[in-house]
């Protein structure tokens, strides 16, 4: 038996294989202890098996944990107390950071605060240069003062970020030699290793979120691996990673940046399955996950999750950068609690600001009084009042309405119109950080297919899917515990990367061969380690170039694993023509490229990769009466409303129609649908 | 027929795809651009405008690009080219037909649909590396004239017909452009960006109807003169006048350039008057500020006070009447005078006369004077790449601080300058290092020279860098060495600016504030940039700050008790009984 739980901010969703078959479980998520919400979770699933938690828990092979419990740490400020180590002349590397401002006539929001206070930033008298040329020596004897500082400030974690370690790391290893000798015990970060690449807040801020993560995720992994064991647990615990696999806990414990984004990420994963089910053809695939208060969004592009170094913990240049490649996975505040509001000159706007889950929206009845998109959808009959989320709670209608008729009285226009709009401008704000994200991985949105994931996707994925020009809309089964899902199928994966700057005019075949021979080696003991046992084991090449004097690099596939005559070097320059080309629309071939930086990357396959299905329960215990819709253009129909758990596969049915499951209602317009042969909710919007 | 009237949510989901394409744009040009000056430093503006030549959108643009500017540059092009087709596309960087300065080149393109209709016209404006000035920069100071600027002017020149580029005017520019392939590159990153901007809206009217569009703009437009109406309404009546000093240099006055703006608040027109008119004529060197410069920094000095939210369109911007006299370094030149640092130095202390007035007639949005540019480090380099032997130009960005203390708290640190309001991007050391052949010794903030304040001012930032392997030439102009930001409301001023270069010895010799300066290996410039100036009496800022900035070596205990009257102990922590006494005394 197998387990892959994922702590959202509401839930705890949770996915058990059980010989062949899978069923899903929610329980609220106990935000003092997220371990609970997992044990809730885990309970439920023994419950519904007739089994007590140990008997549950002792059939298990492997747990697979997604959690949010490190990227709280970072929002919050509830980390070790970290030093940096710099550079002798750059301390302020993480205060500067790459400059940008939210909006340049915005003078109420702050400038950040450094990840680090300048008070525990600590000059490194040493420098090497670009070239890798040592310009001035590691001065240990100032170093010995320092670290006594160190010592005096109580840290609990250091990260280590000096310039062009990347190129030569020979101070940076010292400095950890160092440490160990004047610091023992004391968890570090050393940049180079951790996020080999240029660019030194990236590396810096990677480096001190690692460290200042340490102490405690070890503790929360520890305690997670513990608790699991005290119930009964002898399997293998896992935890997802940023980058779109899992790894050991024990593993994360020591670069605990893995997992910022370990629940995101695992969403492309499972759009991409289940994606995959459905046609042979390969499509690009975009995955939008729906909660509460944000809206994700991730790609599958030719079959590969694309990673970026631009992941923020938090708002966009006023949160922080991690500048650790990770799946890239885009958020907008925009959600079922999002809240409607009218300004000044009579424009709506929705969102960002979300009624969150207290006290929610006004129709769920605990006080809340402004109106949100969960508020609109209840008026426009998207949702059932008597029997939301599968019965377990009922909502004000009442109370929905006496906050929307406040909205409509200020547009002049009715509630039912006003409750519409409200619909299509959190569409239209849903829309454009998907046209945000394919426009930047080169994805054409009409020709993707659409994934439609969280409890709330199903109230406008289908109108997001018409703006878009999407022709395909695919809800999987598993669609409300996506991540999870995700999870279940995910590889035991790695990267190796180093930074290599050559200039194709000036290649040299037999210097790059070496530097993949080295990262190929550290894979491979990967995958002889971790990955031993696994049911296949492949690897991805890849490099960062651009063309000459560009600023940002693209990752592009090496077409060979090795560079054997210039056959091989002109397939990497087509290859980056045309990847260019596909990102930006235009190729250069008159200009030189150059390369930065080398990655090889191992992946573990575990189990296969398919999906199995999921054990669904019905919605409700006796059919529903049609409803009456409201479309955001107007139209009202009576819609039919289906049980997801009844349609018979492979029936294709005609909308307005509503389809319910215990964790999600999907509302359909004139599209035609049907439950695919895996299960998964298919809708098609060609006329 | 009548136009139809859209309602508030239907206005707000037809913003966001106009938005949503001007951003677009600008994406494609970040991402595709060749020089550091456009792609690292996001150097660029992209604006969609109506077919009357108002500005609709100009999401995601740098302030002082593009408030005043898009406007005059499309009046100009179609005053030059009065039959627009499809497939037209105009390069233009003239500062005497509306553009700001002769560095930002930009593209404009009409949009004109299947039938011939002229519906909008989209810009995309990114400084240049280099332009084919007479000297390696593209912030001359020192030009007397446009001639001897020597930067190729284009007024709205055809650079596309049938989408078809003139290569004659392609070849003109690579024999005069410094590092032809660079600007090239750019410019093709431009023209891409305009042609997906125009689809983008082609598809957009195709798809609700240009009627609806149409109706749009309009509505759009008295959106934003409707919130900027109720912002003004709600401002006190009255008139105060405000001064910043540009520092002398070359071709200015002895004493500066005192820059006069007055503004007057007329809540009842729901109106606001700036008058730039009492200010010294233009002047024989490249500080004069352009038109497009001079509205355009005007209006930024009074949006800063009104809000965020409001739409800069050009509706909102009617609300706000700027007045220039002919003749005036303060927008009122004409050709052959050169604009070559329009966008920055002059413009900025307009920026900031208009701030303070503001500042005086409403205190509860005051900001302080933002600092001052542009140091060494963020002047133009040049040279010959000591391994490959190749020639490379470009701008440093190396960082600027600059922000200003407001009424709303402390400042954006790294503001860069009045005119951008802190868009542009900081250089990496790493990378800077990596395409230039330099060696950045040292970047930090520089203790003690913050804008004192309730709210403080940014600190100066200083770099020290130096030439690897060959000579490098740095051409730079510092204002700020002798006026510093001012603060407000009895805030202190900002750090000064400086620069100095250390030789090879190791001494350090004073340098002009103005210079193209040839290091040697072996030599460093020390450079200082100007921080921003406070705001309210230090006296009230929260001693909890103070302490903080102190444990974090921002500022030192000696000016925590002189300047903000706070008591530090031997641990840095607050003495409270010997902080009230200090506080007790009043303000300084």
């Amino acid at each position: 038996m197998w387990f892959a739980s994922d702590t959202g901010g509401t839930f705890t969703d949770l996915v058990v294989e059980d010989e062949g078959k899978w069923s899903s479980y929610k329980a609220p998520t106990v935000a003092a202890d997220p371990v609970r919400g997992v044990m809730d979770a885990l309970q439920l699933a023994a419950d519904d098996r007739g089994l007590s938690l140990d008997q549950l828990l002792g059939k298990g092979e492997v747990f697979i944990h997604a959690t949010t419990h490190a990227i709280n740490a970072v929002l919050t400020g509830n980390t070790a107390r970290t030093a940096l180590l710099t550079t002798a002349g750059h301390p302020d590397v993480l205060l500067l950071r790459e400059g940008g401002r939210p909006d340049p006539f915005d003078f109420l929001t702050p400038f950040p605060d450094p990840y680090i206070p300048r008070r525990l930033v600590f000059e490194v008298d040493e420098r090497i240069d670009a070239d890798a040329a040592v310009f001035r020596a590691l001065d240990e004897e100032s170093f010995a003062l320092t670290a006594a500082k160190l010592r005096d400030a109580e840290v609990e974690a250091v990260a280590v970020c000096l310039l062009w370690s990347v190129i030569n790391p020979v101070h940076e290893l010292r400095v950890g030699e160092l440490l160990d000798k004047y610091l023992p015990g004391v968890p570090y970060t050393l940049s180079h290793r951790l996020n080999p690449a240029p660019r030194e807040f990236r590396r810096a801020s990677a480096a001190a979120i690692d460290a200042s993560l340490k102490p405690m995720m070890t503790h929360y992994l520890g305690s997670l691996t513990n608790r699991l064991m005290d119930a009964g647990f002898g399997g293998r615990v896992l935890v997802v990673t940023s980058q779109g696999g899992v790894m050991d806990a024990a593993e994360v414990a020591l670069a605990p940046i893995h997992v910022v984004n370990s629940g995101p990420s695992m969403a492309p994963v499972a759009g991409r399955a289940y994606v995959g089910l459905e046609s042979d053809t390969p499509a690009d695939v975009v995955i939008a996950d729906t909660g509460g208060t944000t809206f994700d969004v991730s790609v599958v592009r030719d079959g590969r999750i694309p990673l970026t170094r631009e992941l923020w913990i938090g708002t966009p240049i006023v949160g922080h950068l991690t500048g650790f490649p990770s799946v890239d996975v885009r958020s907008v505040g925009a959600g079922g609690g999002s809240l409607a509001a009218v300004d000044a000159g009579g424009v709506l706007h929705v969102g960002p600001q979300s009624a969150g889950a207290y006290p929610g929206p006004a129709c769920y009845g605990r006080g809340g009084t402004k109106p949100t998109l969960t508020d609109a959808a209840v008026l426009l009959g998207y949702l059932d009042a008597d029997y939301f989320l599968g019965g377990t709670m009922s909502l004000d209608v009442p109370a929905a309405n006496a906050a929307m008729t406040i909205l409509a009285d200020e547009l002049g226009m009715s509630v039912a119109q006003t409750a519409a709009s409200v619909v299509e401008l959190a569409t239209e704000t849903m829309t454009q950080a998907i046209l945000d994200i394919t426009v930047k991985q080169g994805i054409d949105p009409a020709n993707a297919v659409l994934v439609g994931g969280g409890g709330a996707a199903g109230m406008n994925i289908v109108f997001i899917a018409r703006r878009l020009g999407c022709k395909t809309v695919v809800i999987p089964e598993t669609g409300a515990t996506l991540s999870a899902a995700g999870a279940l199928i995910s590889n035991l994966t790695t990267d190796y990367r180093r930074t290599g700057y050559m200039a194709l005019s000036q290649f040299s075949s037999e210097r790059a061969n070496v530097l993949i021979e080295g990262l190929e080696t550290q894979c491979q003991h990967f995958a002889d380690g971790p990955g031993a046992g696994a049911l296949s084991v492949t690897y991805a090449y890849t490099a960062e170039a651009r063309y000459a004097d560009q600023a940002w690099e693209i990752e592009v596939e090496l077409p060979t694993r090795r560079f054997n005559g210039p056959d091989d070097v002109a397939a990497f320059v087509n290859a980056f023509h045309r990847e260019h080309e596909r990102l930006y629309a235009f190729s250069d071939h008159g200009s030189d490229i150059e390369i930065v930086n080398w990655r090889v990357g191992v992946s573990c396959r575990l189990r296969e990769p398919q999906p199995e299905r999921l054990e669904m329960k019905a919605a409700r215990d006796r059919p529903a009466a049609p409803r009456n819709i409201i479309l955001p253009n107007g139209e009202a129909h009576e819609a039919l409303v289906y049980d997801w758990s009844l349609l018979p596969e492979g029936m294709v049915l005609n909308g307005p129609a509503v389809v319910e499951s215990p964790f999600t209602t999907v509302i359909i317009d004139k599209a035609r649908f049907q439950r695919s042969a895996a299960g998964s909710l298919i809708i098609e919007l060609e006329e | 027929m009548t136009e139809q009237q859209l309602s508030g949510a239907r206005l707000a989901v037809l913003r966001s795809r106009i938005d949503g394409i001007a951003r677009k744009m600008s994406n494609a040009v970040l991402r595709a651009g060749r020089s550091g000056v456009l792609n690292r430093a996001k150097d660029l503006s992209c604006a969609i405008v109506t077919p009357g030549c108002d500005l609709l959108s100009a999401a995601d643009s740098l302030p002082i690009h593009v408030l005043s500017g898009p406007d005059l540059m499309a009046r100009v092009m179609h005053d030059f080219h009065p039959v627009l087709r499809a497939g037209d596309a105009f390069l233009h960087n003239s500062p005497y037909h509306g553009c700001s300065h002769a560095a930002d080149h930009t593209i404009l393109v009409p949009v004109i649909d299947e039938t011939g209709v002229h519906r909008f016209t989209v810009m995309v404006k990114a400084h240049q590396a280099d332009i084919g000035d007479s000297a390696p920069t593209t912030y001359f100071a020192g030009a007397r004239d446009v001639y001897e600027e020597g930067a190729l002017i284009f007024p709205a020149v055809k650079i596309q017909e049938d989408y078809v580029t003139n290569e004659d005017i392609v070849r003109m520019c690579r024999a005069r452009i410094r590092v032809p392939d660079q600007w090239h590159g750019d410019f093709l990153a431009m023209v891409g960006a305009a042609r997906t901007g125009e689809k983008e809206l082609l598809s957009l009217g195709r798809e609700l109807g240009w009627d609806v569009l149409e109706a749009f703009s309009r509505q759009w437009l008295d959106y934003g003169q409707r919130r900027v109406e109720t912002a003004i309404a709600a401002l006190p009546a009255g008139e105060a006048s405000g001064q910043s000093t540009h520092d002398p240099m070359p071709g200015t006055p002895a004493e500066g350039v005192t820059i006069k703006a007055s503004v007057k608040i007329d809540p009842e027109a729901r109106r606001i008057l700036v008058d730039l008119r009492d200010n010294i004529d233009v002047l024989p060197c490249g500080l004069n500020v352009s038109e497009a410069c001079a509205r355009t920094a005007a209006l930024i000095g009074v949006f800063n006070s009104l809000g965020a939210d409001i739409p800069k369109n050009a509706g909102s911007l009617s609300r706000v009447e700027v007045l220039i006299r002919e003749n005036s370094v303060a927008g009122g030149g004409q050709h052959p005078v050169s604009f070559s640092v329009a966008t920055t130095n002059i413009a900025d202390r307009i920026v900031a006369a208009v701030q303070i007035a503001m500042g005086v007639l409403c205190p509860s949005a005051g900001i302080a004077e933002v600092g001052s540019v542009n140091p060494p480090h963020k002047g133009v380099i040049s040279g010959n790449d000591p391994i490959t032997g190749h020639p490379f130009i470009n701008q440093l960005f190396l960082g600027s601080t600059g922000g200003p203390g407001s009424a709303h708290g402390d400042a954006w640190l790294t503001y860069s300058h009045a005119g951008n309001g802190g868009l542009c991007f900081v250089d990496s050391i790493e990378m800077a290092e990596l395409h230039h052949p330099i060696r950045v010794l040292s970047r930090q903030l520089l203790i003690d020279t913050e804008g004192a304040g309730r709210f403080c001012g940014a600190p100066s930032l200083e770099v020290e860098l130096g030439p690897k392997g060959g000579d490098v030439e740095i051409a730079y102009i510092s204002d700020g060495v002798i006026n510093p930001a001012q603060g407000t409301q009895h805030g202190g001023p900002g750090g000064r600016a400086d620069q100095a270069k250390r030789e090879a010895s190791g001494q350090i010799t004073a340098l002009p504030p103005i210079g193209r300066l040839l290091l040697h290996p072996g030599e460093a410039v020390v450079s200082t940039g100007a921080g921003g100036g406070g705001f309210g009496d230090p006296h009230q800022r929260d001693p909890r700050l103070v302490a903080r900035d102190v444990r974090d070596r921002r500022i030192s205990t000696e000016r925590a008790a002189v300047v903000y009257g706070v008591a530090l102990d031997d641990f840095l922590q607050i003495d409270a009984a010997r902080t009230a006494q200090f506080r007790a005394k009043g303000p300084r």
